[in-house]
């Protein structure tokens, strides 16, 4: 394939872009939007501000830590034994925190399985996360209330679904009214290892194509379970946008108000009617991929020490703090909430309710199958046939 | 008091060796303090406390591996604590780290380290996702209506789990007196021979010989490629009873084969399977001994007689096996341990002060041996009447699984195929097995010197040696051979 | 009252559907100014416009996925999927998503999506154009499959598979879309979309089909009666869940049945209906259930595609076979 023709001039291709630009420059590269830096003073830049006030940055802390909150106690859930598996995203909390923030309640969501966060934003109770993790259900909310679309383990597939919705937005004639109320948009969240999915690369397609409005929010984490982000791309996830013509951000996934401002930029545009932006959220799992994987196989504490300076929570606790904008019962008081909260998890994950096996046959269709009827009402007479209950848990 | 049990943290995990404890008897804790760092197949993970309270008694020494499950630590109430809680005052995990240089020993539940597997990884040997596999019972839920195994395959494959005699060889056992032809409805696993195959048969046709009572094996195929055919089942339907043949008649259909075909094979599976398991079970585990007599039975034809024209016996059907097994019954009195069972589990030997004496009885569905209860108890005709009953439903295929259950003694019952003696297998559960050969007319010493034609027959006693000695077992035949050689014998006992 | 072929009744009844809901769209690659490589959608983007019927890009998983979000958002999408050997790029959206989303959300959303798909072959076409994936979808619980085998099947059955609330893949007989045309009574109301039907009545043995095979088993059963055979021919029409009453009622009448279809016949629909009919009528077989199909190989070249397909001579060899026992 590489075979050089020893006749045949070569030709001009211009730059390496991979050389020049690189997936994973120290500190997100020059072009990273930033706002509030880890050491937590507030920076400007030309294209993107922050437009809230320090109450707004208040709320943005309480909404970290007690985002943070529900996964460090879903996480010591599934070491008592209560949760099947827990997907963290301890490091994430600014990426989904702000983008969630920026929303509006006519845009909806189509979220993987790691945005508790935005979860979280949309109103949903953190509880309703755990029993997909737990296995009593596969998504205990509905996707209605809240507009958050049901956890996706497929990876990418629910990028497609947010384009088909945003379509499904501009055929209902709400977008670009110019009605702030009515006006709306979609955002598909996906990480750095899905970009290397087609359904990814055809939602761009299809979102370009139509100009629809979504914003395909992507928290590059930097790590696609074992694999770094350099085995997904060679250039800039972001710069992946010019190519299927649209924009593309990136944003200091770490910082909070940056986030917020980014998102709330590119919801604006699509809402508007300017079509698709990708947002590239330049952050870190710091925690593991789920709690069964062991991130020590593959990647080196250093980098976890370099991401740790530059933790989302801590640079806007410093903020607050040095600037006199709140005393120790603010935080006294998150701590308590929080306090509650991790409670209201533990009591309430061991309440949620099993299962019946013979549910399962009445939620295949909506309009049932009688083939269906047939089995579930043998399979009821074979469990009745038992002088004891079944099930071996 | 709360008992936190060893989780299976999700990944396939089933142990986990406790390496350090990070709290003592009578600290005070909050939940998801990290109580416990254990090492699993490949990595260290700290186990954050579900209970809040005294730490009471830690369970599980360090260093020690154990199953999941396993409680490792006694929490008691939060009252009983020598000293207040700490407040927690971090919720900022990040801070924690920052300060964390080491392990502490109470860390406030904010302060685990999700990026460190000793917090949350694992293995390589572990699954990604999910609680990991889980044992399922191997063995069976019992059913409504007490019927277990409730299905046919089930049952059927238990009546060849009762089996008592050696598979493969000609012998088989049966009680059906020679002139009788048993009436096989399926030919689900003979034990003889070459496996015969099944009756070629259209659905529709099987299920009016069904329907009619008509066994597909006794007739003679009319229709293409050795077919039964409806008008066959129909005729069959029409005439009283199926030929008698003897020993041939439960004689199997040998398989059609191809001409040239110089070996057919078929597979070892389903019942067959299970009852050459039993039989290899018995055979290797308890140490068969067989013994032989050879007897003059000629006191016992002529009594048999005699009871045939006896009007409490008018309807039974009296056969010498009848008087073999009252003798039998008899003999093991003086002799418990024939009717006696080795409990290995247990290392003791249990007596039975009853006897639920077994009759293998070769059957369409293979040998079956159903056992007439506490028979000790009854009376020759009562005894009698038993076995007729037992040996007409085995015929019919329609022995129960309870029927077979329970069974202390066998006797089986070679000689209605014509033969001698054989050395017999211990029905699984029992000590010992009768076998009855032919009574053949033979010439014979007589206790005066002189040669008669006498009725002949021979004895085999097999015996399980772990519990019957040499001596026991020969009393036993010997006092059983004695009551064959004159009934009278039996006052004795 | 016209006579119209297939590709007239699935148009109009598109055009039915279309004009009853205006939730209703219709996407797909060419299905615009086109009117479809096979012209289904013909003179539709022309009268609801492009907003309903929607031109798509080059990429299946992306009409799919599409699909469900507009699903999500109320719409009924009829997704055209140009040819059956194209539709695998979608099948994650299909199985993993169309399928599950209702049953992962309880019954809370809904995928009221039609997947139309051209079946079968016997038109010269190259490779991965005459494909009959359909056991493939049955297989999936969460989808509903049927199969049309006329021009009035459909008319109606794609105007009931739009109307179902649970996603549909339609399949379409792509040789029969031109080629014979039948009386359309609007006025005769067609019966429910799940069930199946005698199409010619028999005593000595049942002929069961779909799709294509259901025109070669109608010439089969007529030249079988010129030999003095009766045969029964049911036409499927609904693959999951299948409607097996009526071919239990007429295997128990003939005591025989002969399963056709042009997809391999290693797991295909065949197998599912002849281990179900030996369930259900055991004692009423008077043979074993013999299936006719594809051989298990890839489809062929088209040159030899005739005789690699099932035709009346192979049909009537399965017939035969049976009626020797």
């Amino acid at each position: 394939m590489s075979q050089t023709h020893p006749d045949r001039d070569t030709g001009d291709f211009g730059p390496d872009l991979g050389e020049v630009f690189g997936p994973n420059q120290a500190d997100g590269g020059p072009e990273l939007v930033q706002l509030l830096t880890p050491e937590g003073e507030r920076v400007e830049h030309p294209d993107f501000r922050f437009d809230l006030d320090d109450e707004a940055i208040k709320g943005f802390y309480r909404d970290m830590v007690l985002t943070r909150r529900i996964d460090t106690e879903a996480t010591a859930l599934q070491r008592h034994g209560e949760l099947g598996i827990w997907a963290q995203l301890l490091g994430q909390e600014a990426a989904q925190i702000g983008s969630g923030r920026a929303l509006r309640p006519q845009d909806f969501v189509f979220p993987t399985y790691r945005e508790h966060g935005v979860a979280y934003t949309r109103g949903i109770d953190p509880l309703r996360l755990l029993g997909l993790f737990r296995g009593v259900d596969q998504g205990g909310w509905d996707p209605n209330d809240g507009n958050f679309g049901l956890y996706t383990i497929v990876i990418g597939a629910q990028t497609l679904h947010a384009t088909g919705y945003a379509m499904g937005l501009q055929r209902d004639g709400v977008v670009g009214t110019g009605d702030a109320d009515r006006d709306a948009a979609v955002v598909a969240y996906f990480g750095d290892g899905a970009s290397s999915q087609g359904d990814v690369n055809e939602s761009f397609i299809f979102a370009a194509s139509y100009n629809a409005p979504v914003v395909f929010f992507c928290q590059n984490n930097q790590w696609a379970i074992s694999e770094p982000i350099e085995r997904q791309t060679r250039i800039p996830l972001y710069q992946r946008a010019l190519g299927f013509g649209f924009p593309g951000v990136r944003v200091d996934g770490n910082d909070v108000l940056a986030t917020y401002a980014v998102s709330k930029a590119a919801l604006q545009r699509a809402r508007e009617g300017q079509g698709p932006t990708l947002v590239e959220a330049y952050t870190y799992r710091m925690g593991a991929h789920t709690t069964t994987d062991d991130p020590t196989r593959y990647r080196l504490s250093e980098d976890l020490e370099h991401w740790k300076l530059k933790d989302p929570i801590q640079r806007v606790r410093v903020y607050l703090t040095r600037n006199g904008l709140v005393d120790q019962d603010f935080f006294d008081e998150i701590d308590q909430e929080a306090e509650t909260l991790g409670e209201h998890l533990r009591e309430g994950c061991k309440a949620l309710p099993e299962p019946h096996v013979l549910d399962v046959f009445d939620m295949v269709y909506a309009e049932g199958s009688p083939e269906l009827d047939v089995q579930r009402e043998g399979f009821a007479a074979y469990l009745d046939s038992f002088e004891t209950a079944g099930g071996s848990r | 008091m709360n008992e936190y049990k060893l989780p299976d943290v999700g990944e396939g995990l089933t142990e986990a060796e406790i390496v350090t404890w990070k709290v003592k008897v009578g600290d005070v804790i909050k939940v998801n303090d990290i109580v416990v760092e254990i090492e699993t197949a490949k990595s260290l993970v700290e186990l954050p406390s579900p209970y809040a309270g005294t730490i009471q008694a830690l369970l599980v020494p360090e260093g020690e591996t154990i199953p999941v499950g396993t409680p490792i630590i006694r929490i008691g109430e939060a009252g009983e604590a020598p000293g207040e809680p700490t407040p927690s005052t971090e919720s900022d995990p990040y801070l924690g780290m920052a300060e964390k240089a080491g392990a502490q020993a109470s860390a406030p539940p904010a302060e685990i380290d999700m990026s460190n597997p000793a917090a949350t990884g694992g293995g390589e040997n572990q699954t990604l996702v999910g609680y990991g596999p889980r044992e399922s019972a191997a063995k069976r839920r019992p059913r409504r209506g007490g019927a277990s195994p409730a299905s046919d395959a089930g049952a059927a494959a238990q009546l060849q789990l009762q089996g008592a005699f050696a598979p493969g060889g000609a012998a088989s056992a049966d009680v059906v007196e020679a002139e009788e032809t048993p009436v096989p409805s399926t030919p689900a696993a003979h034990l003889d021979g070459p496996v015969p195959t099944r009756v070629l048969a259209k659905p529709p046709v099987r299920k009016l010989a069904k329907d009619l009572g008509v066994d597909l094996l006794s007739l003679t195929p009319s229709g293409p490629q050795g077919t039964v055919t409806r008008e066959d089942v129909q005729a069959a339907a029409g005439s009283p009873a199926a030929p008698a043949g003897g020993a041939a008649a439960v004689a199997p259909v040998s398989a059609p084969r191809a001409p040239g075909e110089r070996e057919t094979r078929e597979p070892i599976k389903g019942v067959r399977k299970m009852m050459a398991q039993a039989m290899v079970d018995s055979a290797f585990t308890s140490p068969h001994v067989t013994e032989w007599i050879t007897v003059d039975a000629t006191r016992t034809m002529k009594l048999v007689e005699r009871l045939k024209a006896h009007r409490d016996f008018r309807d039974v059907k009296i056969s010498p096996l009848l008087i073999l097994a009252k003798a039998a019954l008899l003999a093991m009195k003086r002799t418990p341990e024939i009717n006696a069972a080795w409990d290995d589990a247990a290392q003791e030997v249990v007596f039975k002060h009853y006897v639920n004496l077994g009759i293998a009885a070769a059957t369409p569905r293979g040998l079956v041996v159903p056992n007439v209860k506490d028979a000790d108890a009854m009376s020759l005709p009562d005894l009698g009447r038993a076995i007729n009953d037992l040996t007409k439903v085995a015929r019919d295929g329609k022995t129960q699984p309870a029927e077979m259950a329970g069974g202390t003694f066998t006797i089986t019952n070679v000689g209605v195929f014509g033969v001698d003696a054989g050395t017999p297998i211990i029905n699984p559960g029992e000590s010992a097995i009768l076998c009855f050969g032919a009574v053949r007319k033979q010439p014979w010493v007589t206790g005066n010197g002189k040669i008669k034609v006498r009725d002949i027959t021979t004895l085999a006693l097999s015996f399980d040696h772990r519990l019957i000695d040499g001596e026991k077992g020969s009393r036993f035949l010997a006092d059983v051979a004695a009551v064959l050689e004159d009934p009278a014998n039996a006052l004795l006992h | 009252m016209s006579k119209i072929t297939l590709a007239k009744g699935l148009n109009a009844g598109l055009r039915k559907a279309m004009e009853d809901d205006s939730k209703v769209l219709v996407m797909g690659e060419d299905v615009g100014k086109l009117g479809g490589v096979f012209r289904i959608t013909d003179g539709l983007q022309k009268d609801f416009g492009e907003d309903r019927v929607i031109d798509s890009p080059l990429a299946e998983s992306g009409i799919l996925g599409t699909a469900v979000g507009l699903a999500m958002r109320g719409y009924r999408p009829v997704c055209e999927i140009q040819f059956d050997g194209f539709v695998y790029p979608a099948y994650d959206q299909i199985v993993s998503q169309v399928a599950k989303i209702h049953f992962r959300s309880q019954g809370k959303v809904k995928m009221p999506i039609v997947i139309r798909i051209p079946f079968g072959g016997g038109i010269g076409a190259v490779e991965h154009h005459s494909e009959s994936p359909e056991a493939q979808f049955a297989h999936t619980p969460g989808l509903k499959v049927v199969a049309c085998s006329n021009p009035v099947d459909g008319y109606w059955m794609i105007q009931q598979a739009i109307k179902c609330d649970d996603p549909v893949v339609f399949l379409e007989p792509k040789r029969q879309y031109h080629a014979d045309k039948a009386e359309l009574d609007e006025t005769v109301q067609p019966q429910p979309l799940f069930t199946s039907r005698v199409v010619r009545e028999g005593t000595d043995l049942t002929l069961l089909a779909y799709g294509p095979m259901v025109k070669t088993c109608m010439a089969s059963a007529e030249a079988a009666a010129g030999d003095g055979q009766s045969i029964e021919v049911i036409d499927l029409r609904t693959l999951s869940p299948l409607d097996l009453g009526p071919v239990f009622e007429s295997v128990r009448k003939t005591g025989r049945a002969v399963v056709t279809h042009e997809a391999h016949v290693n797991l295909g629909m065949g197998s599912e209906v002849a281990a179900r009919i030996t369930e259900e009528c055991f004692y009423s077989l008077e043979a074993p259930v013999l299936r006719v199909g594809g051989f298990d190989t890839p489809y062929p070249p088209s040159r030899i595609e005739e005789e690699w397909l099932p035709d009346l001579d192979r049909v009537l060899d399965a017939v035969d076979r049976s009626l020797a026992y």
